[in-house]
């Protein structure tokens, strides 16, 4: 059974449709891809299941609950880690408080240090500096271990290797793919040859819609099909 | 060298302000107006720091927080006056909180209905206004600043027993109908024991009544206690009246709007009017004298120094030969105990944590699962409190009066303007340069300043005084446009 499901869900933002019929499943277990061009809604339908703009019609069912309508905080409790584009994290708090903040229980910073600290560990080393005096690379990681800190089931990563060096992104694969293992991942990212290396599944969207979903290894047999939808050649 | 760019251009500012009040007025004036702009620094302070933390982390401008000084230095001086205000009073704020806590489970067990809640809750609008019609509020404002009890015998000053508990059963009515608006709103994740509220619903309820019933007694105990005690309760009184506003007002008038922010200064400025009228309507239109001060500060006679002051108690001290009161430096105290407390708050508590990282970035803090909304009506009500301390603190300093909301208002909001808007840092420098440029400039217009060659000293007009602190923020300002320790990027 899927971990995560959302049913087609309709997102307006003022104004504007931006989804218009977004379903997909993120199996327990799986680094699931939610592919598409710039603009097509993929970081929208994070924040819709995340309840930052709730959809106005459809379902969003975690862990065989319905979740739609609820208060972000309340659906960000149930276990869904968020790792936002553009990092978000707090540049005025130190590194430590950054993972501190996350903890939901007293001590789950300390359950969880070995595991984020043998994924990132730049981190430790830094633990006392101000976030906001780290490079690009290291907020990157300290926003992915800040998602870790609780015990989420799932984690929505948007868009982790924007402005990175080629070799962070190397890094920043590795990591992923290895608390891939202990968390269940939903990852958007532009770039292609990262995430179909990475992910089990995919689903697509297109101007809001959900076009095409399934193994990420049958994807990468229709290169017709990736050139037509995300421009991308392989 | 930048980093430090802020503290240096403090340093300076408050360098220049004191060398040229040293310069223009002797050692002697000017250190008594050092002392008078750090009284009114510690005020300044404790009104602008509610300011600055809901703006920073709220992006609300909340022209009504004067009001809350206002109404904190009120009640404060209203309880300490008049202590028996309690026994009249607090059954009833008991009795609505126990009918809206059962009002909020009850709403949170009835199907949820877009229309319903809010026709019920203006039906316990309703039942409020009858259960607290011809309350009589004469008697319980009328208090002498000095004594207890004031002129009131205690015959005029209570309503008969019955009628009272008519009241308690219809205010216990109203907040349960009251209570389903608020259910939408509260949702508890942490199952408790069932039984707890109830208890505590039971527990609040009997000592509603209780106090009812002992009043006889409980109010010759009330009346008969010391001045200090009473300035103790009066601060507790005026600061939980401030915390219990605050919340109120957040909960129902800000939480709304939260995001539109024409409408939320729209909405907080009636609120001031609205509130300045409320209080005449209330408590008169005049102001009353100074509140007296707790026994320590009371002795007419002037210490020597600080050291013989703890012996001797004495209302006033002896500064370079003139005499400065010593309750300000009482004030000067409270605000520097509250910087220093709320300082230790932000930095090393779990809510602290939180409302540094709200302060930049809120929607992410409520996205690591973290009811941020809550941490809102928490730090707005902190806020009010500060405020409402203040205006206790102040009452035995300037009296209270109707318009010292808005003025002690506008005074707080320059000084979060010249600090930076969100910093509290930068607050408490703001209400320092402020407060310093005030007491200069009132000393320019009480002496004068003799430059060099002037067979006269050149006198300034009292606009002069209240217009400095203006053109400190103007200059300030063209300076750095985000306030000394304000982010420029913003």
């Amino acid at each position: 059974m899927a971990l995560l499901e959302v049913q087609d869900i309709h997102t307006f933002i003022g104004q504007f449709h931006i989804l218009q019929g977004v379903s997909l499943e993120v199996p327990e277990g799986s680094i699931t891809a939610l592919l598409g061009r710039n603009g097509a809604g993929k970081t929208t339908t994070l924040k819709s299941i995340l309840g930052l703009t709730p959809p106005r019609t459809g379902k969003v069912i975690f862990a065989g609950e319905e979740i739609q309508g609820r208060p972000a905080y309340e659906i960000a409790s149930m276990g869904i880690g968020y790792v936002p584009e553009h990092r978000a994290i707090f540049t005025n708090l130190t590194v430590e408080e950054n993972l501190r903040i996350a903890e939901r229980r007293r001590g789950d910073l300390k359950k969880r240090a070995d595991f984020i600290f043998t994924l990132f560990p730049d981190l430790k080393r830094l633990a006392r500096l101000p976030a906001g005096h780290l490079s690009g690379g290291q907020q990157q990681m300290l926003a992915i271990a800040r998602a870790l800190v609780p015990d989420n089931r799932i984690l929505l990563i948007d868009e982790p290797s924007e402005g990175l060096a080629p070799i962070l992104i190397q890094e920043l694969m590795e990591a992923i793919r290895r608390l891939s293992a202990e968390v269940t991942v939903l990852l958007v990212d532009q770039n292609f040859q990262m995430t179909s290396r990475l992910a089990d599944r995919y689903s697509m969207i297109d101007d809001g819609r959900t076009v095409r979903s399934g193994r990420m290894a049958d994807l990468l047999k229709e290169p017709e099909v990736i050139r037509r939808y995300l421009g991308a050649v392989i | 060298m930048k980093r430090y760019r802020a503290t240096i251009a403090f340093v300076l500012i408050v360098g220049v302000l004191t060398a040229l009040g040293y310069a223009a007025f002797g050692p002697q004036k000017a250190t008594a107006a050092l002392l008078s702009g750090l009284t009114l620094a510690a005020l300044y302070f404790l009104l602008g720091a509610g300011l600055s933390l809901i703006f920073g982390l709220m992006d609300v401008l909340n022209f009504a927080h004067g009001i809350l000084f206002m109404v904190g230095a009120y009640v404060g001086y209203t309880v300490f006056g008049n202590p028996r205000l309690i026994l009249n009073t607090a059954p009833l704020f008991l009795a609505l909180a126990v009918g809206m806590m059962a009002g909020v489970r009850l709403g949170r067990s009835i199907p949820a209905h877009r229309v319903l809640p809010y026709l019920l809750a203006l039906l316990g609008i309703g039942v409020m206004v009858w259960g607290v019609w011809g309350f009589p509020l004469r008697p319980l404002v009328a208090f002498e600043p000095t004594t207890a009890g004031g002129a009131i015998p205690t015959a005029l000053a209570q309503e008969p027993l019955p009628r009272m508990m008519v009241r308690l059963v219809q205010l216990a009515l109203a907040g349960l109908l009251l209570g389903p608006a608020f259910a939408r709103w509260r949702r508890e994740e942490r199952q408790t024991s069932p039984w707890r509220p109830v208890a505590l619903g039971v527990g609040l309820a009997a000592l509603a009544v209780l106090l009812l019933l002992g009043r006889d007694g409980l109010e010759k105990f009330l009346l008969g206690l010391s001045v200090d005690v009473r300035f103790l309760l009066a601060l507790v009184a005026g600061a939980a009246t401030g915390a219990a506003l605050g919340a109120l007002v957040e909960t129902t008038l800000i939480r709304p709007f939260y995001g539109r922010p024409v409408t939320q200064i729209v909405l907080t400025l009636g609120l001031m009017f609205a509130g300045a009228e409320l209080v005449k309507f209330v408590w008169g239109k005049e102001g009353r004298p100074p509140m007296a001060v707790p026994t320590a500060f009371s002795r007419s006679c002037r210490s020597p120094n600080l050291i013989a002051w703890l012996t001797e108690q004495c209302s006033s001290i002896d500064v370079l030969g003139r005499a400065f009161p010593t309750y300000r430096l009482l004030i000067i105290a409270i605000g520097l105990l509250i910087l220093a407390g709320v300082a230790l708050l932000l930095k090393y508590s779990r809510l602290g944590m939180i409302v540094r990282a709200g302060v930049q970035d809120s929607t992410m803090v409520e996205a690591l699962g973290i009811n941020v909304r809550r941490v809102f009506t928490t730090v707005f009500a902190l806020g009010s409190a500060l405020a409402a301390l203040g205006g206790v603190v102040a009452a035995p300093f300037i009296g209270v009066y109707p318009e010292m909301g808005s003025t002690f208002q506008l005074q707080a909001f320059i000084a979060v303007v010249i600090g930076g808007m969100g910093s509290y840092a930068g607050t408490a420098v703001g209400a320092l340069v402020l407060g310093l440029a005030r007491a200069l400039g009132d000393t320019l217009v009480t002496t004068g300043i003799a430059l060099p060659g002037m067979a006269e000293a050149l006198r300034a007009s009292p606009a002069v005084a209240r217009a400095s602190t203006v053109l400190i923020m103007a200059v300030v300002l063209l300076v750095r446009p985000a306030g000394i320790f304000g982010k420029s990027s913003q």
